[in-house]
């Protein structure tokens, strides 16, 4: 059992609140994600459950056991550092092995885990050579190898890829998704990248200045925000946020200054901003619905997005294939009130009208 | 006027080859994109153009002026760097003012030039901070102002965004974009992100190991990749390339995947063009994008490894016998993993490359 | 980018961190005290002889020296004893001669060894090679340069063509130019080695971006690479500094302080007092002074350098 679970802790660091009142369970086996911008308090969350810090309020608890009084030494779990902290001067084997050894650990009992764990990760042909002969993506799975050769209850990893290129981080979280269901065991993982979250996570937090701001699968986090934090922070390109405009007259609430309209009855009380995800948004010929002009046009080959200037708002729509659109030409923009994302002054969520 | 030319352009370094006979005209005004994996020369190439390098052979003209032999003080190009190599010990506006400073400039049109520049760029609040403390994102415009504000005709840029956050990133594109439509300096803009280079390049150069593969629009690299490097590199998943070989079926050409199965017929020119290869071997490609699900048991058959999904959309990972293949499709798209899906790459998307040279063959 | 971590080492606040602090100090506290011990117990001992006419010659050990109590006389001589502070005069001519002339020496070279060329590495070696000569051996082959019949005069001989035998060691004003060239010659290797150390520490992109914006070599020097190595600087002029002011083993086997006492700097009196006058009480009270002299000197380079390194740093 190796569940991981915050009572209400909180950390400080001098004035700074690290961790505010965070509360979470983990479920043993689960790949659970924290993603929030630098300095969000998640580096602090993971040194909270490997011990490296201690809570200054609340309870952590590791398998059902309060471990706030247990070293780090005792709580048996693992961590893959961010730069993988691989020993350059041995061999990926001795690395694997070392915290094995660093427990004098019987001999063949090392074997033995080395060779098992190697298989798992297929680095077994690679044993014998020294971390600046490996590739990136095999250095990955030596630091993973190290980290899992103790058989830890669960592990946890600080932002591991990040140094990878593009290309290669999506290959890797794949095949760290992959690794993971295959071990079963409980990954606890740290990622300022929201794709990268997105992809992976079984669940996620999202953090912001220490205060979880929301716990769920992707899915629920990127298609039900409880905030329009969230919702900024997911989604590539970026949500847009409008500000709104009830015209009573007319009985429509008009959107970043009137370049869209949506009726007031679908409209929740107590809305001051609406949410349309770039996916959500149309494109037709001018003079069809609101109006826009085209700023800049980006074509991403399978997808193309299109900036948009409307009411001096900047919009970003994200369309399908790759649709002949000028620069600086007017066009019309559409969307499906049903897709849209209502939000109150304070930021939060606003149930949609008849859900 | 300010075109920039690399002609037979090679580099060594001892016995290494970073450029392999480079030949290619950047046009005056215009945005060109150095896209690569890295270690393939790009940046070789940007250092050979602000004369930081020496090429080994060859020239550099800019315009129809051979600048080969012209010290890069003098080249008068516009430099932002990677790590943006702000002057730490100086204020903003020092930075800022350096270039100009540096000619002898009259300081009350210093002033005058520095003060226009930090409001186009807005970072008037922080003239007189010192800039060692500050945040990535302004470092950034620092480093851009202070080689705009000397007005080169040519400015290069060496993986401007790579170290600044993804949202910003994506701001930050649309902004450098809209900025080089506005003001036409010729740009060449090195990076090893593709979505970088789709997005802002007017036109692309790829290079791998020393060897510029291709040069065209994004949209030309995207969908006629010249080889299979390109077709890889380019797209986000890259193209899909399966092992086949060709076979003819009542008078169409198809192409045997093997274990997948058969492919559609190849459309008229495509075929055409493959019935002239010698070898029936091929690679068969199609963009992820591309792949749509069957209605029945038509198409190829995929093992699903594993599905991702990804905001707004969600990204299926086949197994086709040993091949992995990439789709990408709506959210509602009907896959489960550890299931077979039927699924089918449209004629018109389908891409062949020689299996032996990687090179693609292309219908009129 | 990726290196942003929270706060890791904002760990030693709080209650814990005070503790493990406490008991830091309860286990070094021995170490300290030895250290505190040999560092203050001479200083108190010299102190205390310092305020006494006492020496070895007495025949009494130096803790019974207060019998010879003087109170201050001893410091009231050294004020107006003329030796000394012509000693301390020449030390200082010394000095200002000197670690200019290295710096600048050395700061040349540092800035030629930036770009390549041939023979770079074996110029460097040689370059080292005085800081590695045992200064007393430096000192006798000064001696041996500078005799009448030495090899200084043979060059100067072959190089204006007439016959040169100029008595170095033996003429005032030479033998202080000698012993400077000789000093010169041994420490500028040392300067520049830091100050290459520097130069190589300034930031290339940083050289490069000055350059691209069409800074000349003066201004990219003027203003790059100047303030970029202030902290490196100081350093090196306060080590070179400190050292010069001690000038004692190259120059006393050169000149033995002479002729007369024309090259006779502070360590060169101070050496003679005890070896000849074994007069230890008012030695004791001159290197007091000294102390107390190199000390607010040092204080100052030290919170000069605090600063410039907070400007610098990133």
């Amino acid at each position: 059992m190796a569940a991981i679970e915050f009572r209400s802790v909180t950390k400080r660091f001098g004035q700074t609140v690290a961790v505010d009142q965070a509360s979470f369970r983990i479920e043993d086996g689960e790949f659970f994600c924290f993603f929030g911008p630098p300095l969000s308090g998640k580096s602090t969350i993971l040194r909270l459950i490997l011990g490296l810090e201690k809570p200054d309020e609340g309870e952590v608890l590791i398998g059902g056991r309060p471990v706030n009084g247990v070293g780090p030494a005792a709580r048996n779990v693992a961590m893959v550092f961010q730069n993988l902290a691989l020993f350059p001067h041995l061999t990926a084997e001795q690395n694997v092995r070392f915290p094995l050894v660093e427990r004098k650990t019987d001999p063949e009992m090392i074997a033995r885990r080395v060779a098992e764990v190697s298989g798992k990760l297929h680095i077994a042909h690679i044993l014998h050579k020294l971390p600046a002969h490996l590739s990136g993506g095999e250095r990955q799975r030596v630091a993973i190898a190290r980290a899992l050769v103790r058989d830890p209850v669960a592990y946890l990893m600080d932002d591991p890829i990040s140094a990878l290129d593009a290309r290669l981080r999506e290959e890797t979280r794949v095949e760290l998704k992959r690794i993971q269901t295959e071990l079963g065991r409980t990954l606890v993982y740290v990622t300022h990248d929201q794709e990268e979250a997105m992809s992976i996570a079984d669940r996620m937090a999202i953090l912001e200045h220490g205060q979880i701001r929301q716990i769920g699968s992707p899915t629920q986090a990127y298609d039900q925000p409880a905030n329009d934090y969230v919702a900024r922070l997911l989604g590539a390109p970026m949500i847009n946020i409008l500000s709104v405009e009830a015209d009573a007259g007319a009985g429509v609430l008009r959107l970043g200054g009137g370049a869209i309209t949506l009726p007031l009855s679908a409209v929740p009380q107590g809305t001051s901003r609406v949410g349309v995800r770039p996916e959500d948004l149309g494109i037709t010929k001018a003079g069809d619905a609101g109006k826009a002009t085209v700023f800049e046009v980006e074509p991403l080959g399978g997808f193309t997005v299109v900036t948009l200037s409307a009411g001096g708002n900047r919009l970003r729509a994200l369309l399908r294939g790759q649709p002949a659109i000028q620069t600086d030409s007017a066009v019309g923009l559409t969307m499906n009130p049903a897709a849209a994302h209502f939000f109150a002054q304070d930021g939060r969520s606003l149930a949609r009208v008849g859900s | 006027m300010t075109s920039i030319r690399l002609d037979t352009l090679t580099k060594k370094f001892g016995a290494f080859s970073a450029i392999r006979t480079m030949d290619l005209e950047v046009h005056d005004g215009e945005f060109m994109a150095l896209l690569g994996p890295s270690g393939c020369g790009k940046s070789t190439t940007m250092n050979i153009i602000a004369g930081m390098e020496r090429p080994t052979s060859g020239r550099v003209l800019f315009g129809d002026r051979d600048i080969s032999n012209v010290p890069m003080t003098r080249r008068g190009v516009g430099f932002v760097f990677q790590n943006y190599a702000i002057f730490t010990h100086m204020t903003v506006r020092q930075n800022l003012a350096y270039g100009l400073k540096a000619r002898g400039t009259a300081g009350a049109e210093t002033d005058r030039r520095v003060g226009a520049i930090a409001d186009f760029l807005q970072l008037t609040p922080f003239l007189d901070q010192p800039s060692a403390k500050l945040s990535v994102n302004i470092l950034q415009r620092i480093a851009i102002g202070r080689s705009a504000i000397v007005e080169p005709s040519i400015f290069l840029l060496d993986e401007p965004l790579s170290n600044v956050d993804a949202a910003f990133r994506a701001v930050m594109r649309t902004e450098l974009k809209h900025l080089q439509r506005q003001f036409r300096q010729t740009m060449v803009y090195v990076t090893h992100d593709q979505l970088e280079a789709m997005t802002m390049a007017d036109r692309i150069a790829v290079m791998d190991h020393g060897v510029l593969q291709q040069v065209g629009t994004p949209l030309e690299v995207y969908n006629n990749p010249v080889n299979i490097f390109v077709a890889r590199f380019i797209g986000s998943p890259g193209m899909n390339l399966l092992p086949a070989t060709l076979v003819e079926l009542g008078g169409r050409l198809h192409a045997d995947l093997g274990k997948a199965g058969l492919s559609r017929a190849l459309t008229a020119p495509l075929a055409a063009a493959a019935r002239g290869q010698k070898s029936r071997d091929v690679w068969f490609g199609f963009r992820p994008e591309e792949l749509s699900v069957a209605a029945d048991t038509a198409g190829l058959t995929l093992a699903v490894t594993f599905i991702e999904r990804i905001g707004s959309r969600t990204i299926a990972h086949f197994d086709a016998g040993g091949v992995a293949v990439k789709g990408v499709f709506e959210n509602d798209v009907a896959l489960q993993a550890g299931s077979t899906a039927h699924v089918v790459a449209q004629e018109q998307s389908v891409r062949l490359f020689d299996r032996a040279t990687g090179q693609a063959i292309v219908g009129d | 980018m990726s290196g942003v971590t929270e706060a890791p080492g904002a760990a030693e606040a709080g209650d814990d961190a005070r503790a493990s602090r406490k008991l830091g100090l309860y286990l070094t506290l021995p170490a300290q005290l030895l250290v505190l011990f040999i560092a203050v117990f001479p200083l108190l001992m010299q102190l205390y002889i310092s305020l006494t006419g006492w020496s070895p010659l007495t025949g009494m050990g130096w803790w019974n020296a207060w019998s010879l109590w003087n109170s201050f006389q001893n410091y009231v001589e050294l004020a107006v004893d003329n030796r000394w502070w012509s000693a301390l005069l020449r030390t200082l001519l010394v000095m200002v001669v000197c670690v200019p002339a290295e710096f600048l020496l050395g700061l040349g070279l540092a800035t030629l060894f930036m770009d390549n060329f041939y023979g770079k590495r074996a110029f460097y070696s040689i370059l080292l090679m005085p800081m590695m000569v045992v200064p007393a051996v430096a000192g006798y082959m000064f001696f041996m340069l500078f005799q009448s019949g030495g090899p200084v005069n043979d060059l100067l001989s072959t190089l204006s063509g007439q016959n040169i035998a100029i008595a170095w060691l033996s003429n005032p004003s030479l033998a202080m130019v000698a012993v400077m060239v000789a000093d010169i010659w041994q420490w500028t290797p040392l300067m520049f080695l830091i100050l290459l150390a520097g130069l190589v520490g300034v930031q290339e992109d940083q050289l490069k971006a000055a350059t691209l914006l069409g800074a000349n070599w003066r201004q990219r020097f003027v203003t790059i690479m100047l303030p970029r190595m202030k902290t490196i600087i100081i350093i090196a002029l306060a080590i070179r500094t400190i050292e010069n002011f001690k000038i004692f083993d190259t120059l006393y086997i050169m000149t033995g302080g002479g002729p007369g006492v024309a090259t006779e700097t502070i360590s060169v009196y101070i050496y003679k007092l005890i070896t000849n006058d074994l007069n230890w009480g008012y030695v004791a009270a001159i290197a007091l002074v000294i102390l107390l002299t190199l000390s607010v000197a040092l204080g100052i380079a030290i919170s000069r350098m605090g600063k410039a390194s907070t400007e610098v740093t990133k």
